[in-house]
């Protein structure tokens, strides 16, 4: 039994973490490389039906007659829904049903319209293509209602009113309000003061797999449905609440995603319509999306507007914050409230400033439905804030970069969840962004006047793992040893692609001491798997983490107070190290496998641990320094390479980790520069819902990206000193990139997309400015 | 109106009747159950429903099943040399982050192969062009250029037998 090793060896390397930190293969990439990964959209039941949705063809209406009669008669039609034959419950359509910040607004199908495409019956049938024919065959006779697609209107004296939900009058949500000090004493002191406003437009996540999902019921009553969404518990909820069935009554199954980046934390309406049409026609219910449906009635980014003034001293501090963030919501609330609260708080933080007065509002529409987006609020707000900080880098003569260092967050500042920042991160960011791209000397180098001129810009960001304080969140996980020695993992976090879950099973291997191999993942299955609030707001490896973490160390306890004994040692004296036992000063080591195997005439032990986590906020760090290329004939504007530098504490999987930076500089990009979900502002419709017009950029247009990670600021709350990556890289980019384009041509731009057209315009307007 | 047709898939012939207006892609999902390959457009926008018919790369989305009677399919579950044996460019789309949410996977694999089997030295450029319909919105495509560039440089050193 004596593994050949000093128990002083022992010792040390139990202190170095040997799974944390490595790139091991990911539990889920044999399956997907291989074809063999199951997405809701693969599944086929016998007798399964195909279900599909009738959308609006008008903003805003109500219906004055909806007939169904004639679909029903087609052969081959099983069951139509209207308003008028499903039931009638307000539910919340984004299922934080615990938060304060979401609006109870929709219905499965309502008698009023409020945005083109929204869905107004949907049919079950034996093809799609006879689903698809019904749906031609019931008329709806719309009565039409003035519709306001912008703020403008929305807000404007006497606008209809979109929702009679007792809200104020104007179609505005709850007004989010922060200050701290004084702004009228800061900008009295400041030197210079900046004031602008800054558009945002209207990106959408455009995940790959579209929305799906497949109803069956049981004898029994029992509804199970495979679902593509980032939150099984909460769908779980929101059905039980809305059907009126029992939480034991409803499963909820997400095996693989294929994408979601935070959109799929809502309901779509065709959760609801398939598990109804299940029910009515007892058979089971198959309901995708096309890709037009994804952009129809799936969730932007929440375009706005964001009024920036900032006070600034000759020495380069920031004496005042002054802010106005008005987004567009929208015909429903989904995470409206919750994106502006972020958004809002967001402003105090990142560039000290003592003195700040935020005030954020969110603004019913007809427009499409804006919801949870990777970055959360936090785009919208530090577009403004990083491209007014560039702008008074220029008029106060400091280096931009220099001037975020003297400016950054750190230790002790108090974060916008009001408790206080761990570590020097975000400084550390910028000057190791400095040193690899030799800032300095770059800075200095000669301009280019010719056709194409080069020019580099930095932008940074910070951003909470957990949604805490917003929602007080939990994380559950069940850690099981089996009678071999292996390891089973229950977790309830949803697997969106990130390898979230590869990382959990690197943490329960570290904790207990077994291989990677060893542990394997439960997942995805309500029925099975501890509760979780769902896969958002960067808080999965973090939290959910943690509560894995948690869980192995009581399945290592329990095995040491069970094998210790027979080693002839205390619990607390033995280590557990590749799945090999060791009495620590002793030569006595017995393996994993052998010490939990039932012995003669004698069970094995059962081993298992369950871990719960709620968790406080840590706050992740980047800068990214990017060049791009501006031909100033075409006006198209090239990222020609980036060096994104993030503090993200312990990390657990470096290409994860990699990725998901690489990942959200591509969709970053894509928002800055070309990607808009436009809508004709007359009628509301939509305008690009296709992978052809709603422009994003692809394997032709992507820079070269020399991605850094530093671990220079660990989070006591995250595992081993894990914080959160998701959502920070889709924050940076852009900033820096409107910054880069300033640094080329010397035009400010103050908005989302920047379009070719726009830079031929404004350097035309400079060229005439300047004769 | 159905038509009785033969396919060649994965190197097993398959007989079949199928709806004259039906897609390859949707024939190769509901007909035979190879649901590797993924509908992410059904409008030839996305390349997720990459497979190789007769040798090239298609987007099955654009194909009607009855055009490719009598044709060979090569689709990402035929990839594998053996059960448990992923081939050299799954296995490296493994090993370097090629895959997040999976589901333009397939299709870019599929792809890959195409461009392998016809240039089994591509440049970056090479790669970038021939991934070019090809939607990613998970990896920023760095790694999934990583993969296929280390996925060429193996397969030279150790050509398949």
């Amino acid at each position: 039994m004596n593994i050949g090793l000093s128990p002083a060896a022992w010792k040390r390397a139990d202190a170095d973490l040997t799974i944390v930190g490595r790139s091991v293969k990911r539990t889920d990439t044999l399956e997907k490389v291989t074809g063999q990964a199951r997405y809701a959209g693969d599944l086929a039941l016998p007798g399964m039906l195909h279900g599909k949705i009738k959308r609006s063809t008008i903003a805003h209406a109500l219906i004055k007659r909806i007939d169904a009669s004639k679909a029903l008669a087609l052969k081959g039609v099983k069951a139509v829904l209207t308003h008028e034959n499903v039931p009638r419950v307000l539910h919340y359509g984004s299922p934080h049903p615990r938060s304060a910040s979401v609006t109870k607004d929709q219905y499965i199908l309502d008698r009023k319209v409020r945005y083109w495409g929204e869905g107004v019956a949907a049919v079950a049938a034996i093809s799609e293509e006879i689903a698809e024919e019904a749906l031609a065959l019931i008329e709806v006779e719309y009565e039409p209602l003035p519709a306001v697609f912008t703020l403008e209107e929305a807000m404007a004296e006497g606008a209809p009113q979109i929702h009679d939900n007792g809200l104020s009058g104007n179609n505005v949500l709850p007004t989010v309000v922060v200050t701290r000090g004084d702004v009228e004493k800061g900008f009295a002191e400041a030197d210079l003061i900046l004031e602008g406003e800054y558009h945002l437009g209207r990106p959408t996540p455009a995940y790959m797999e579209p929305n799906v999902c497949v109803c069956r019921w049981d004898g029994n009553g029992k509804l199970t449905v495979w679902s593509s969404t980032q939150t099984a518990f909460m769908v779980r909820g929101a059905l039980s609440e809305v059907l009126g069935v029992p939480l034991n009554k409803v499963r909820v199954i997400v095996d693989h995603m294929g994408g979601g980046f935070g959109a799929k934390q809502d309901l779509f309406q065709h959760e609801f319509l398939c598990a109804l049409l299940a029910r009515n026609t007892a058979r089971p219910v198959r309901m995708e999306f096309s890709r037009k449906e994804t952009f129809l009635g799936g969730r932007s980014r929440h375009p706005g507007v964001v009024w920036l003034k900032q006070g600034f001293s000759k020495s380069g501090a920031i004496t005042a914050r002054q802010a106005r963030l008005t987004l567009n919501s929208g015909a429903y609330g989904s995470h409206g409230p919750g994106v502006t609260n972020v958004g809002t708080a967001a402003l105090t933080s990142l560039y000290r400033c003592e003195n700040v007065d935020l005030v954020g509002r969110c603004v019913y529409t007809n427009s499409p439905i804006a919801g949870a987006f990777r970055g959360y609020g936090v785009v919208q707000t530090y577009y403004a804030l990083d491209l007014q900080m560039d702008e008074a880098a220029e008029r106060l003569g400091f280096d931009p970069a220099e001037f975020r260092l003297m400016n950054a967050v750190r230790e002790g500042d108090i974060a916008p969840s009001n408790h206080p920042i761990v570590g020097h991160g975000l400084e550390d960011c910028i000057r190791r962004g400095m040193a690899e791209t030799d800032w300095p000397r770059m800075r200095k180098r000669a301009r280019q006047d010719g056709v194409k001129r080069r020019g580099w810009g930095v932008g940074c960001e910070m951003h909470g793992s957990s949604a805490y304080p917003g929602i007080k969140e939990q994380g559950n996980a069940v850690v099981k040893m089996n009678e071999d020695g292996t390891v089973t993992l229950l977790t309830g976090t949803a697997g969106l692609g990130t390898g979230a879950h590869t990382a959990l099973s690197q943490i329960v291997a570290e904790e207990i001491g077994v291989p990677f191999e060893s542990v394997s993942v439960v997942q995805g299955d309500t029925d099975v798997v501890p509760w979780d609030i769902g896969a958002f707001a960067s808080h999965t490896t973090y939290m959910g983490g943690r509560a894995a973490q948690i869980a192995a160390a009581e399945v290592k306890r329990q095995v040491l107070d069970h094998v210790a004994p027979k080693l002839g040692a205390r619990p607390e004296d033995c280590v557990i190290r590749d799945g090999i036992i060791l009495a620590v000063g002793t030569n006595r080591s017995i393996s994993l496998r052998e010490a939990v195997a039932p012995a003669k005439g004698m069970p094995a032990a059962q081993l298992i641990g369950v871990g719960t986590y709620s968790p406080r906020k840590s706050y992740s760090f980047a800068a990214h320094f990017v060049e791009v290329e501006v031909d100033t004939e075409t006006g198209e504007i090239a990222v020609t390479q980036v060096v994104p530098v993030h503090e993200i504490g312990r990390v657990i999987h470096p290409i994860a980790a990699q990725g998901q930076i690489e990942g959200g500089i591509q969709q970053g990009i894509g928002h800055t520069l070309s990607e808009d979900y436009q809508i004709d502002l007359k009628t509301g419709r939509s305008l690009n819902p296709s992978f052809v017009d709603y422009k994003m950029p692809l394997a032709m247009d992507m820079p070269p990206i020399r991605t850094i990670i530093l671990e220079t600021a660990p989070d006591p709350g995250g595992p081993y000193g894990a914080k959160g990556v998701g959502e920070d890289p889709i924050i940076a980019i852009g900033p820096a990139i409107a910054n880069a384009v300033a640094d080329a041509i010397g035009v400010r731009f103050r908005h989302y997309p920047i379009t070719p057209e726009q830079v031929r315009a404004a350097l035309r307007d400079k060229k005439s400015g300047a004769e | 109106m159905t038509r009785d047709l033969s396919i060649t898939i994965n190197g097993e012939e398959r007989e079949f009747a199928v709806a004259e207006f039906r897609s390859l892609l949707d024939a190769l999902r509901n007909e035979i159950g190879l649901t590797g390959t993924k509908k992410g457009c059904d409008v030839g926008d996305c390349g997720a429903c990459t497979v190789i018919l007769n040798g090239k790369p298609v987007n099955a989305c654009l194909v009607l099943a009855v055009e490719a009677d009598g044709g060979a399919v090569e689709t990402i579950e035929g990839l594998q040399a053996a059960p448990d044996k992923p081939s050299p460019l799954q296995e490296s789309f493994m090993v370097h982050g090629g895959a997040q949410c999976g589901f333009c996977t397939p299709g870019v694999i599929m792809m890959a192969k195409a461009l392998l089997d016809d240039n089994p030295e591509p440049s970056e450029h090479d790669i970038r062009f021939a991934l070019a319909g090809n939607i990613c919105r998970c990896t920023g495509y760095t790694k999934i250029f990583d993969a296929v560039r280390a996925a060429a440089d193996e397969m030279r050193k150790a050509p398949a037998p």
